[in-house]
């Protein structure tokens, strides 16, 4: 649907335009021969880890690893905006095989971002080479998000004459990703001097690699448990060679894998709307095709398709900032992630419903989209995780830039609104200023205490980012008479209308639910806020969504 | 071996394709543009001889700027080089036109077999690369799916009706592919990388020297161009048994559709 809309030119990292095009091609037509809908059915069905499929993917004859490891260790040199939208075409054939993929980049993360030279030539070069799956070994059963409460530990083994030469790891590790099929996992352990990542090859004494989980969803994947009972790793797989970093190269890493799950869940988003909305417009019912019915169309498909819109939007920005060379976008990646997968979840859904007795069987693939979309809510930190970071840091943002943060948003998007009056910027405007407002009186009322109220919070302000987004490629494609200008300034307006809704709904969550605030200052609030043109928002949104169902529909 | 494979830029399959208001043209604001299916196969079988008798794979087309993507694409599976004449009005030139282009270039290239698509799925034309073989004056083997090449000779299958015939023909020659001979391989990441580096010669008409400029001129035009039909609703046989749906079957075919 959208690749990047911005080229600035040879200062991005990256593939260039064209290659990136052919490398989608080419996962595009692994759906017409390697990966057919009736395989993917099967592997779902029969729970199969499709490792054949998948090492051929690996192979000489595709090579898709190529695409993330760099130009010096022997692959292509992918930027972000390569990987997301490999990655989210990969998961628009299926989720299960797509994190299969994604675990082998997300194994490689601690040494791309930790390992020594010798180290990157050895484990990324073989990787490079094919034929090599990998595991990121972290989640136990007391230690999720909070990576910290870990217990598998690397005591150092000495020699005689007193130097580590290795570390013996023991305890157990649970819901690897490719854990049971690995050749080689990342694993994060506790040394003396703290966490910090080893290379564990499969084979190696000591180290099992357990039985698969059955699962709701992403079936043709593979989740184990691993255990390690006095397994040696010789010093030269303690990753950077210095023990103790552990849990700052994982957490580097998050802007950056948070936001491939949100690329999944895209993919997925999107392999709904390409099932429902063709047989929306072949099934008749009462006389006529479903997607002539208004009701259905702006219930079940057009409000996802301008939301998944938006998340891709949202996505193609962040993956941009990370190739022209930004870092520190956890928030960023956590943003996306809970925007992309939440409304992925809800499209999915939909769409079974939209599909009505198709959806729910088997046959027409929606059904398993819809149990394979629910992991993205859950893996590399779950929605609540990322509500937790999303209004932490952006609370903590606020008060130390004395409201700029969010006040810069609405300059810019009441500057956007003023040369491009039909996208929805005055929405957005008003919206970040009522953040803004909340965030202050949450601050002074010490709501942030509050989880719950941290919650809506994070909300709104995960929708006011994505909406600027959707508002600043209005603006673009706009500028540069691009066809699609015309469809997204549309789109954008919808989705202003929920960013308006949205943050006007949780304002009152907050300040009425909080039981701080009294009826009168409320009322002022809302009167200082401009509450009542929020509620404009609403202005001619039926109309647009009629006009996206024409585009969708190609009426 | 020197084989050059002739390849066109069409819209994909499942692009949906509407009339644009010339009204003998179509819309291409939104097509997503792939190589003919019937050249991939040509590409796919240029690779194979290459990879069992050696030699080199060169991809010529005619087309707009754009073209290049498609070629580039061919690279990718592993060709060697490419050679696009930049022609924006291809889309109004006829077949024989475009032959007459293809020849001009091959004329000033090596090459010991030329494999084309049998036809290009948008125009369904049938026409350029016998065409071409004809211009250059060497023998033409149609809707191939399968060929073996010995001693300075191609011999070459087709599917005929309830059978297949073997024809053989001294090299040069021109062949066209019939689906079933081949699964073309995946462009793939190596390849892709590779096939930046590749060289990609973009000439204009003005660089080919044909004998007479006129020549190139197309001799038939599209007057027309129309979408099928709308399909009309099914209807349902009623009737108390089977014998009875027959009899009505058998008169409404007789009498309304009159077929029988």
């Amino acid at each position: 649907m959208t690749l990047s809309v911005i080229e600035k030119g040879a200062d991005l990292k990256g593939l260039d335009i064209e290659s990136r095009q052919m490398v989608v091609d080419t996962v595009r037509q692994l759906r017409k021969r390697l990966l057919t809908k009736e395989k993917i059915l099967e592997f779902d069905k029969n729970e199969i880890f499709p490792e054949k499929e998948i090492r051929e993917m690996l192979g000489p004859d595709i090579g898709l690893q190529l695409l993330f490891i760099p130009e010096a260790y022997g692959g292509m040199g992918g930027g972000a905006r390569d990987c997301c939208t490999v990655t989210c075409e990969m998961a628009r054939i299926c989720l299960g095989i797509a994190t299969a993929f994604f675990a082998i980049q997300l194994g490689s993360d601690p040494l791309m971002v930790g390992g020594t030279e010798e180290q990157k030539n050895k484990w990324l070069g073989k990787i490079a080479e094919g034929n090599t799956l990998v595991a990121y070994a972290v989640t136990e059963a007391g230690a999720g998000s909070n990576l910290a409460a870990i217990r598998t530990k690397a005591d150092p083994v000495l020699n005689d004459s007193g130097q580590i030469i290795g570390y013996k790891i023991n305890g157990t590790k649970q819901f690897i990703s490719t854990g049971g099929y690995a050749d080689f996992i990342t694993l994060l352990a506790n040394t003396p001097e703290g966490p910090a990542f080893f290379i564990v090859e499969k084979g190696t004494k000591g180290f099992i690699q357990g039985k698969g989980e059955e699962k709701h969803g992403i079936r043709a994947s593979n989740t184990s448990p691993l255990s390690f009972a006095d397994v040696f790793v010789p010093v030269e797989n303690l990753i950077g060679g210095v023990p103790g970093n552990g849990l700052k190269q994982a957490n580097q890493v998050f802007g950056y894998t948070r936001l491939m799950v949100a690329s999944m869940a895209l993919g997925g988003g999107k392999a709904v709307l390409d099932i429902v909305i063709p047989y929306s417009q072949e099934r008749i019912q009462f006389g006529s095709p479903l997607s002539e019915k208004q009701g259905y169309t702006h219930k079940l498909i057009v409000p996802h398709t301008v939301r998944l819109e938006a998340a891709s939007t949202y996505i193609d920005e962040v993956a941009e900032r990370l190739d022209s060379g930004e870092e520190d976008l956890q928030v960023e990646g956590s943003i996306a992630k809970l925007f992309a997968t939440e409304v992925a979840n809800r499209a999915a859904d939909d769409a079974m419903q939209a599909l009505g007795g198709y959806g729910y069987i088997s046959e027409y693939e929606v059904e398993k989209i819809k149990r394979d979309i629910k992991i993205t809510c859950i893996y590399e930190g779950t929605s609540e995780i990322q509500q937790n970071i999303i209004s932490t840091f952006r609370w903590k943002t606020t008060r130390k830039t004395k409201g700029e943060y969010y006040q810069s948003i609405r300059s810019e998007m009441e500057k956007i609104d003023a040369t491009l009056s039909d996208a929805g910027c005055r929405f957005y405007a008003l919206s970040a200023g009522a953040l803004n407002d909340i965030i202050m009186q949450v601050h002074d009322r010490r709501l942030t205490r509050k989880q719950y109220i941290m919650f809506a919070m994070a909300d709104m302000m995960t929708y006011v980012e994505v909406g600027a987004s959707m508002a600043r490629r209005a603006k673009i494609l706009t500028e540069t008479g691009s066809p699609e200008a015309e469809k997204i300034r549309c789109m954008s307006r919808i989705f202003a209308n929920e960013v308006a809704q949205l943050v006007a709904q949780n304002a009152l969550k907050i300040l009425l639910g909080s039981g701080e605030f009294d009826h009168k200052t409320v009322s002022d609030w809302m009167e200082k806020i401009s509450y009542t043109q929020l509620a404009f928002s609403h202005q001619n949104v039926v109309n647009d969504m009629d006009w996206v169902a024409d585009i969708l529909f190609e009426r | 071996m020197e084989i050059v494979v002739l390849l066109k830029q069409v819209p994909a399959t499942e692009s949906y394709i509407g009339i644009a208001d010339d009204g003998v043209s179509i819309k291409t604001d939104d097509i997503k543009w792939v190589i003919n299916p019937y050249d991939e196969y040509a590409v796919e079988e240029a690779l194979r001889i290459k990879e069992a008798h050696g030699g080199t794979v060169t991809i010529l087309s005619v087309g707009p700027q754009k073209a290049t993507e498609t070629i580039r694409t061919a690279l990718a599976m592993g060709a060697d080089q490419g050679i696009l004449v930049n022609d924006p009005t291809i889309a109004t030139r006829d077949g024989l036109s475009i032959a007459r282009i293809l020849a001009a270039v091959l004329k000033s290239i090596p090459f010991d077999l030329i494999i084309a698509g049998q036809r290009a799925i948008d125009d369904d034309n049938f026409l350029v690369g016998t065409a071409v073989a004809e211009l250059l004056g060497i023998p033409n083997i149609s809707l191939i799916i399968k060929e073996d090449i010995a001693d300075g000779k191609i011999k070459c299958h087709r599917t005929i009706e309830g059978g297949t015939v073997v024809i053989e023909s001294p090299l040069p020659a021109l062949i066209t592919t019939q689906r079933g001979l081949n699964e073309p391989r995946y462009a793939s990441l190596p390849g892709i990388m590779k096939a930046k580096k590749k060289p990609l010669d973009v000439k204009t008409i003005m660089d080919i020297e044909l004998d007479r400029a006129q020549e190139t001129a197309s001799v038939t035009r599209i007057v027309a161009l129309k979408l099928p039909s709308e399909r009309k609703g099914g209807r349902i046989i009623q009737g108390d048994s089977a014998r009875a749906k027959a009899a009505e079957l058998v008169r409404l075919l007789r009498e309304e559709a009159k077929v029988l």
